[in-house]
């Protein structure tokens, strides 16, 4: 009867194909006012003057709120962002102004009344502007910003927010002595995370003082907290509300609309405001995906040792740091992939731009940090004639050795990357990197690349899970992890059933957050639901169990150490005879004279990550995440050698799943991460002008893969190394499809091409520039 | 000629109801179908520029993006929105293939496909250029493909 | 949504649409043909365009026509884009008009609508400049005009306000006696604006002609291209490269791809669609 390993269908499912699944827009309450934001029409500029008479006089108008009636910085890592921009604004697409109106219409038509007087300033529109000589400072005063979640170092008189190091071994020497160095530079833009639903949040302040939000955030309780900060109000009058999420991908964990909500919402009396983002600035005026420039050098021995690695990654993470100090350290924490290299040195930059704002993408900066560490161990295998499946499965990191921030690893949070290796080899019948030829134009060639990620969490993230049972011995079950796709409800809803030995039908679950009632959980943020909500299911399914056989033991005259359970029954071990139902105590047990004991059982959960550190400033020692997930990935491509088009003949992936919990969804997580790695690696791109003007603020001007571009075929496997102190040995898989496939496609492209490719995206226009100026180098 | 200023009381023929509902001419029948007198959210607004298809309705059987079209512009028009199929075949092929995930897009391609398996010819060129009107983030569109397919190859047979 | 008090007329004749376009006028409204209405529901929601009334035209039977009696083809502005091409009266229409957009789109974008859109593509024009027959009847102050497409067109068609495009003619026979290509390449999705797209015509004798939209910000026929290609004692290739260096203005860099790689696109599609055409 187990449920652990079985495709099921998600809950909501049948919700989903009927239009009832219910997200933050769907429901609103009647007489909801509505917030629009002006925008920046300038990428950094002083802003002279904010006129909003006309706007103010617009019928319905309620409400306009500039920069100067808001004195506070907000900001996850480093508090460097006013909700509105004040006295300058650092990116196209900032929020100057918010119009809060009866309805939309109105709303949206004073916003664009208003007019702002800007002085320009000259633009800070790359890495290298940001960090030349005399570049204008885009945070005048950053040596006066708070730094509310350490570690983070800002610099001062400087673009830098900030930077994360890592040093291991002596490398100055051992690179001197390595036989073979290759070096490579990779150069990555900002992307979006293009949910299709766009950002939403809603705001009323009751009579009482109580603050309803409703907002599709992967950080309900994030919200909260920030909020209770910012406008010194107390965490319990503040009550957040998430139903289904439309996609998140990362993009929806900072918190920002929800503060606007708030702001629009007190300036009318507490009355209720939505704030909804059209897709314009869900991309332009909401946090992107980090751009990401690294120079890699790695240093080896003739048969393919790693010995040494000097890295340097630079992120673009626009005009405000967000989250970026996380995502730095992650970066560093795994820069060497999943391979051996004793002799280490990396640095890695935040660097402010006049761009707009980062914050966590799928993956947590591993997708492009992959990019990087992936295509130089192409370089290298290249460069030595070695097969590189077989190079990366003779570095390849294994029980007994440590991480670049020296954490050890284990074959329980390690998992088993020369097993995945090897099950790749045969799923894509590997026959090396060298093209095929299929006619005069047109060629085949096969890349591959791989991945290890660990979660990056703060040190004391926790969970929680409380399970009540209903008369008829159902449960339902409440957690604080959001559904925004990827089956987080009804994998906690298995582990549930699976441990209280009932079928899954009989866990009721619940498609919403709602802080005030549901146990905390961080954020539903780096695949670790089915991890810290799992462990915290468990806790309260065994209290639950605990429970049960306790009062069956009053009843039954026996110890509870007689009793098992099974078929919603709990029986004495060797009299199975004797037994009780799960609805004889679900809501108290009631004698046959009528008198009762008991009430109604609720089994309480929870988790806390543990043994994590903040990693060290200067060597970046420490243990970033509970354990890694492993696995290699691989794309062949049909390359036409005259135009430089391509078709994806075939993306595959083997990952080190610990232990399946839902087949068919992890199968789906791993497809659809494969698709949107490759749109990435692809065609996706934010393009900023010459003043640093956002171009692609639409779907026909940042664009997404659609049916018909996909991979021809997609093959997915999983081997099963657990990870001893997950739920069933599961190791986390939501994020990591999308990680190595855009390397492997690169590695691909650049055996077919026989040109380095090593800047994203790979259009058929970038392969052809690839092309030219290499032959300009080679005829020079 | 029709001409229509301010608010207008109008009779639209919605999943085979006559609705009343009260418009004004410059709504989008997305804006109107998911205001508070229909309440009909299956319709999801991604873009509102035409690009993303997650609004699509039929009109008349076939799809339109919701966001592209007045209200008053289908008045007597024959609508239909993801809330009235029942029990279609594509409805359970999406679960059986897994061809969504978080959702959002999902009534779109529904009605995309719906439309498409009840069309006289739906061979693979045509399922392509009609799905790729459009887009899901989460799935590899594989499983929408997939779903499609089988439901179409299922009425042909 | 128009976040704009809007007016709504759906005129049943010409004469009303014009009408109804001089009173909105004289009531200091900012009224539009409309039709489609993908891009003014597009601009407007943006706020690019401040339209506050409409002139739904799709009642007008005139916009609706579509007929081929042997001697001309006339095809309604108000045809939807699918309606165009599973009518197919002209093969090489359908075959560039069904590159525009996507299908549910193209279900919405009507054939006047794409022609006079604000956007440098417009793809639609193409196989109208190609034929020297290609008329527009017009709706005028002055009553229903047909002019010449070539006497209205230079980067755009050229209507008055108050105007607007009731239907368009080419002669059967021009249409009909021609083998042709039309090909759109884009920066790499099948669903994108054009990096450039080509529509080749050649009448049974006579030259090659070509027209593209893309390279520029407006569609665009020439004749010192046309003379290039048509001299068949050249390679295609040779051809090709040749057009491409004697276009009639630079190819745009956008966001899209660079002049440079336009070029290239442009030289080794030319030269395909050549080597097709003249296999053909």
């Amino acid at each position: 009867m187990s449920v652990i390993g079985t495709s099921v269908t998600r809950k909501e499912a049948p919700n989903k194909v009927t239009g009832r699944a219910r997200y933050t827009d769907d429901v609103n309450v009647p007489g909801t006012w509505h917030a629009v934001m002006v925008p920046s029409q300038q990428a950094h500029a002083r802003i002279m003057a904010i006129n909003t008479e006309s706007a103010q006089n617009v019928a319905g108008v309620k409400a306009v709120l500039t920069g100067c009636d808001v004195a506070i910085l907000t900001g996850d890592v480093i508090e460097d962002r006013p909700p509105l921009a004040h006295e300058k604004v650092r990116y196209w697409g900032e929020p100057v102004a918010l119009v809060v109106a009866h309805d939309e219409a109105s709303a949206r038509r004073a916003a664009g009344l208003i007019e702002v007087r800007y002085q320009p300033l000259k633009v800070v529109n790359s890495i290298q502007e940001a960090l030349a000589a005399n570049a204008p400072l885009i945070h005048e005063r950053i040596s006066e910003y708070q730094v509310a979640t350490p570690p983070a170092y800002p610099k001062r008189a400087s673009n830098l927010a900030d930077e994360a190091n890592v040093v291991k071994g002596d490398v100055d020497m051992v690179w001197e002595q390595s036989a073979i160095r290759v070096q490579v530079r990779v150069k990555l833009p900002q992307v979006d995370h293009a949910a299709m639903e766009p950002r939403v949040a809603k705001a009323e302040i009751l009579a009482d003082g109580r603050v309803l939000i409703h907002s599709n955030t992967q950080a309900p309780y994030e919200v909260q907290k920030l909020l209770a900060k910012y406008f010194h109000l107390d965490p319990g009058q503040i009550i957040v509300q998430v139903p289904l999420i439309g996609g998140a991908f990362g993009g929806k964990a900072t918190v920002h609309l929800e503060i606007l909500a708030y702001l629009a919402s007190k300036a009318v009396g507490g009355h209720a405001v939505k704030i909804a983002n059209t897709r314009e600035a869900d991309l332009a005026s909401s946090p992107v995906g980090m751009g990401l420039e690294a120079d890699i050098g790695l240093a080896a021995t003739k048969d393919g040792r790693l010995m040494a690695a000097k890295m340097r990654y630079f992120m673009d993470i626009g005009a405000y740091a967000d989250s970026a100090p996380r995502i730095a350290r992650a970066i560093a924490a795994q820069c060497t992939g999943p391979y051996k290299i004793e002799h280490l040195h990396a640095d890695v930059y935040c660097v402010y731009t006049n761009h707009t704002y980062t914050t966590a993408f799928r993956g947590f900066g591993h997708m492009p940090m992959t990019f990087a560490i992936e295509r130089a161990m192409d370089e290298l295998a290249r460069t030595l004639h070695i097969d590189p499946l077989e190079l990366r499965e003779r570095n390849a990191l294994a029980p007994g050795d440590t991480t670049p921030t020296q954490a050890r690893l284990t074959r329980s949070n390690l998992g088993d990357l020369p097993l995945a290796i090897d099950h790749m080899r045969t799923l894509i019948h590997w026959n090396g990197p060298t093209p095929r030829v299929v006619d005069d134009r047109h060629i085949r060639a096969t890349g591959v690349a791989a991945f290890w990620k660990t979660s990056s969490s703060p040190p004391n993230a926790i969970s929680g899970a409380i399970v009540t049972m209903n008369g008829d011995g159902s449960v339902n079950l409440s957690i604080g992890a959001v559904e925004f796709g990827a089956a987080s409800k009804t994998t906690a809803a298995q582990i549930l059933a699976e441990q209280l030995r009932i079928p899954l039908e009989r866990v009721f679950i619940r498609e919403e957050v709602n802080t005030h009632v549901d146990p905390e959980h961080w954020k539903t943020v780096a695949s670790l639901s089915t991890y810290m909500v799992g462990r915290a299911v468990l806790d309260a399914a065994n209290d639950l169990i605990r429970q049960l056989k306790d009062l069956a033991a009053t009843v039954l005259r026996c110890s509870a150490d007689d009793l098992d359970y099974g078929n919603e029954k709990l029986f004495v071990r060797d009299d199975p005879s004797i037994q009780l139902k799960f609805s004889d105590l679900a809501l108290g047990y009631k004698y046959q004279e009528g008198d009762s004991i008991g009430g109604q059982l609720m089994g309480r959960g929870h988790f806390m990550i543990r043994h994590l550190n903040l990693l060290d400033q200067e060597t970046g020692q420490g243990r970033p995440g509970p354990a890694w997930t492993v696995g290699v990935q691989a794309v062949e491509v049909e390359y036409d050698r005259m135009t430089h088009q391509y078709q994806i003949l075939t993306a595959a992936s083997v990952i080190d799943a610990g232990r399946v919990i839902n087949p068919a969804a992890a199968v789906g997580q791993v497809m659809g991460g494969m698709n949107m790695g490759l749109g990435v690696a692809s065609r996706e791109v934010i393009h900023y002008d010459a003043q640093g003007q956002f171009l692609s603020n639409q779907f026909r001007t940042y664009r997404l893969m659609r049916v018909g571009e996909q991979p021809q075929e997609y093959r997915v496997e999983f081997v099963e190394t657990p990870q001893v102190d997950s739920p069933f040995g599961a190791r986390p898989l939501g994020e990591h499809g999308v990680l190595a496939i855009g390397a492997a496609l690169a590695n691909a492209l650049s055996s077919a091409a026989e040109v380095p490719l090593n800047t994203l995206p790979l259009t058929p226009e970038a392969i052809w520039q690839a092309r030219r100026r290499r032959l300009h180098y080679d005829t020079v | 000629m029709r001409s229509l200023t301010g608010p207008q009381a109008m009779t639209l023929t919605i999943n085979g109801d006559a609705r009343q509902v009260v418009v004004y001419p410059g709504e989008t029948l997305l804006y109107t179908l998911r205001g508070d007198a229909l309440g009909l959210t299956g319709a999801k607004p991604g873009c509102e520029n035409g690009d993303c298809g997650a609004c699509t309705v039929l009109i008349e059987q076939m799809p339109v993006k919701s966001c592209m079209v007045l209200t008053v512009e289908v008045e007597g028009s024959d609508i239909t929105t993801v809330e009235g199929l029942q029990h279609a075949p594509i409805q359970q092929a999406f679960i059986d293939h897994g061809a969504f995930q978080c959702g959002y897009c999902t009534s779109g391609f529904l009605m995309v496909g719906h439309a498409l398996s009840q069309q006289p010819d739906h061979d693979q060129g045509r399922l392509v250029e009609w799905l790729r009107s459009n887009i899901c983030r989460c799935t590899s569109y594989q499983e929408i493909t997939d779903a499609v397919r089988a439901v179409c190859s299922e009425i042909e047979s | 949504m128009i976040p704009f008090d809007l007016f709504y007329y759906r005129p049943d004749t010409v004469d009303e649409a014009l009408q109804a376009y001089g009173d909105l006028v004289r009531q200091h409204r900012h009224p539009a043909f409309y039709a489609g209405g993908t891009e003014i529901l597009t601009r407007s929601r943006v706020q690019d365009v401040h339209i506050d009334a409409v002139i739904d035209l799709k009642a007008i039977p005139s916009l609706r026509i579509h007929r081929d009696d042997g001697q001309t083809l006339q095809l309604g502005a108000a045809l939807r884009l699918t309606e165009v091409a599973d009518l197919n009266l002209w093969p090489l229409l359908t075959a560039t008009a069904d590159r525009i957009a996507d299908y549910t789109a193209r279900r919405q974008i009507t054939l006047g609508g794409n022609l006079l859109s604000v956007l440098p593509y417009r793809e639609a024009v193409l196989p109208f400049l190609l034929m020297d027959s290609a008329k527009v009847e017009l709706a005028t102050q002055h009553g229903l005009q047909t002019r010449r497409f070539a006497d209205v067109w230079d980067t755009a068609l050229n209507l008055n306000p108050g105007e607007f495009l009731v239907s368009l003619r080419v002669d059967s026979q021009e249409a009909r006696n021609l083998t042709f290509r039309s090909h759109k390449m884009t920066r790499l999705d099948w669903i994108d604006y054009p990096l450039v797209t080509i529509a080749l015509a050649q009448p049974a004798s006579g030259r090659v002609r070509a027209a593209f939209s893309g390279w520029n910000s407006y569609p665009f026929h020439s004749s010192t291209v046309d003379q290039i290609l048509s001299d068949v004692s050249r390679s295609p290739q040779a051809r090709a490269a040749d057009a491409v260096s004697n276009m009639p203005m630079p190819a745009v860099s956008d966001i899209h791809g660079s002049a440079e790689y336009r070029q290239f696109v442009t030289q080794y599609t030319l030269s395909d669609m050549l080597t097709e055409l003249e296999e053909s």
